[in-house]
């Protein structure tokens, strides 16, 4: 559902998401990113990207995520990466595709 | 204050869009899916939902307004459950093209007095099927029951996994708030059936609308019509939930040479003629005088309330009050649309005549909206039909239940009326799912051969005329 990767180098966190990320999946994804997403201990300087490469379905509560840690992480700090173009649609329509960086 | 409102609606407006996104993503059997939950959820209440607007608008009967939820339930979905609303909806091998159907968006839906729980089962259900989220705007006088409505079916639509936020309501009441969201950006679309002030206002609002138009609703009965059962037909429909129906008869035209023969059958059915008096006495609680326009506190009453407001007696039982005028226009106010068991009646010297007045009575405020015929000649229908500005023209049928739709004939079934650009509406249809799509064309390509075979040098030679050119075109190669 989630996986993590981080390159030390470039401070780049990135967080592997796949399948359908519909609500009950997101409440667990939810806890998972709370313990391993960087800065829950307070501010921290590492860009997160969430690459949703093997994502076939979004929910409005990930969406309500993506904003939350786009928040947290400041300007510039977060992305959205590798989108289906059907998910990238999704973040178009909900109209939040600029504020969370969509590629 | 403004504000908070403005910060409210963003509010409602970013949640109805977050829906609209996940909803885009929904295939044709998940949205279906939604659809039939909440037309069993809704189907399950039509009677407490009916009581619930009868008592709380005090206006209509239960009974009716429960036929009224089966046709915004059953036989909207009936209609609409076979529909392709979800990705290629067509493909047509001979021009090539195929078609998409997208949705719009976020839907702000304006509920009326008159027909509260049903327009709101109508409205979520058609905008549901066009995986469209629908934010409800009721009228403050029918706030529990459409709160209540609204419960029932978002209840269903989550419990089927329909995106959350898919069904929203704005709190009733506030002109100024509605104004504000119908106004806002990320409002895809104004699904409006109301007043005329209220639809004027969807329509100034910069966003689309889909409006109806008032009704005034003209009814020639033809020396062909069957008279008893025309008689029966137009009680029938007038009396169905006490006119509330803006597709109710408001005036009954009728020749000359059978004026006696109608008034007895009326009168033999139950219906009261009301003496130059007594007209004078309903029009002062029928029409306000200042505005030209019907008096809520008759809108929806049975005869008895309005003989007792208005100070008049009529025999116990009596189903309509008829007035025989002698005009039409704002100074006959009984001409005018009144939503309530009460009739125009007039008598015209032949046909052409009769046409005349049902021209008349369609444009006192009614343009666009429908008119009715009972006869059994074809020719004097379709010459009538010809004459009338109505969306739909009704023949041998009671306007109420045959406007909506489904009961009487093949119409959508609907509780919003198209009324062309005579009422200021785009359309003159039955609303339903499928005007609340986006339809892309995906066009193959398919040269034209006529183009592409002319001399096409010709076009920028000035001596060369028309018909020198359209030889060239249409020439066999």
């Amino acid at each position: 559902m989630v996986t993590f990767d981080y390159t030390p180098d470039n401070k780049i966190f990135t967080a592997n998401f796949s399948g359908r990320l519909d609500t009950l999946a997101v409440q667990k994804i939810s806890e998972i990113l709370q313990v391993n997403l960087p800065g829950k201990d307070g501010i921290s300087e590492d860009k997160i990207i969430f690459d949703l490469t093997n994502v076939d379905y979004i929910s409005s509560s990930f969406i309500r995520i993506c904003v939350s840690v786009a928040k947290q992480a400041g300007h510039g700090q977060f992305s959205i990466e590798h989108c289906q173009p059907f998910i990238k649609k999704t973040f178009k329509i909900s109209g939040l595709d600029e504020i969370l960086n969509v590629t | 204050m403004a504000e908070n409102q403005i910060e409210k609606a963003n509010a409602i407006l970013d949640r109805a869009q977050m829906a609209s996104a996940e909803f885009n993503q929904y295939n044709q059997e998940q949205t279906d899916k939604v659809v039939e939950a909440v037309f069993k959820a809704s189907f399950n209440n039509r009677v407490r939902l009916a009581k619930m607007a009868c008592e709380e608008t005090g206006m209509g009967v239960w009974e009716h307004k429960v036929i009224k939820n089966v046709l915004a339930s059953q036989m909207v979905y009936e209609s609409i459950r076979n529909e392709k609303t979800v990705g290629v909806i067509s493909y047509d091998p001979l021009t090539g093209i195929s078609e998409i159907a997208q949705p719009l968006g976020p839907i702000l839906a304006v509920i009326p007095v008159t027909n509260p729980t049903s327009t709101t089962i109508f409205k979520i259900l058609i905008c549901l099927k066009s995986r469209n989220p629908i934010i409800i705007s009721a009228h403050r006088g029918a706030a529990k029951s459409c709160t209540e409505t609204v419960r029932i079916c978002y209840e269903a639509a989550l419990e089927a996994g329909a995106p959350e936020d898919c069904i929203q309501m704005i709190s009733a009441g506030s002109r100024e708030f509605t104004h504000i969201v119908m106004a806002h950006s990320k409002v895809a679309l104004i699904l409006a059936t109301g007043g005329t002030g209220l639809v004027n206002a969807a329509y100034s609002s910069g966003n689309p609308a889909i409006g109806v138009g008032p009704g005034n609703v003209p009814v020639f009965i033809d020396e062909s019509a069957d008279i008893p059962f025309a008689v029966s037909n137009i009680i029938t429909s007038k009396t169905f939930d006490n006119g509330t129906i803006c597709a109710s008869e408001q005036s009954i035209v009728v020749l000359d040479s059978m004026e006696r023969k109608i008034i007895a059958e009326f009168e033999k059915q139950h219906c009261y003629f009301l003496n130059p008096e007594e007209i004078k006495k309903v029009e002062r609680i029928a029409i306000v005088d200042e505005t030209k326009s019907m008096s809520p506190f008759v809108v929806g009453q049975p005869v008895s309330v309005i003989a007792a407001k208005a100070g008049i007696t009529v025999p116990e039982g009596t189903r309509i009050l008829l007035a025989k005028l002698d005009g039409i226009g704002k100074n006959y106010p009984l001409s005018l649309e009144v939503l309530a068991p009460i009739l125009a009646f007039y008598s015209a010297r032949d046909y052409p005549s009769a046409v005349n007045m049902c021209i008349d009575l369609n444009y006192l405020g009614g343009i666009g909206h429908s008119a009715c015929i009972y006869a059994n000649d074809e020719i004097r229908i379709k010459e009538y039909a010809e004459m009338l500005n109505a969306g739909r023209v009704l023949v041998n049928t009671p306007t109420s239940q045959g406007a909506v739709g489904y009961f009487y004939n093949n119409l959508s079934p609907s509780l919003t009326l198209g009324c062309g650009t005579g009422g200021k509406n785009i359309t003159t249809e039955n609303i339903t799912a499928k005007n609340l799509l986006n339809i892309q064309r995906v066009c193959r390509r398919k040269p034209n051969e006529m183009w592409f075979s002319c001399d096409q040098s010709k076009y920028f030679d000035e001596s060369i005329g028309v018909d020198e050119i359209m030889n060239e075109y249409y020439k066999n190669h």
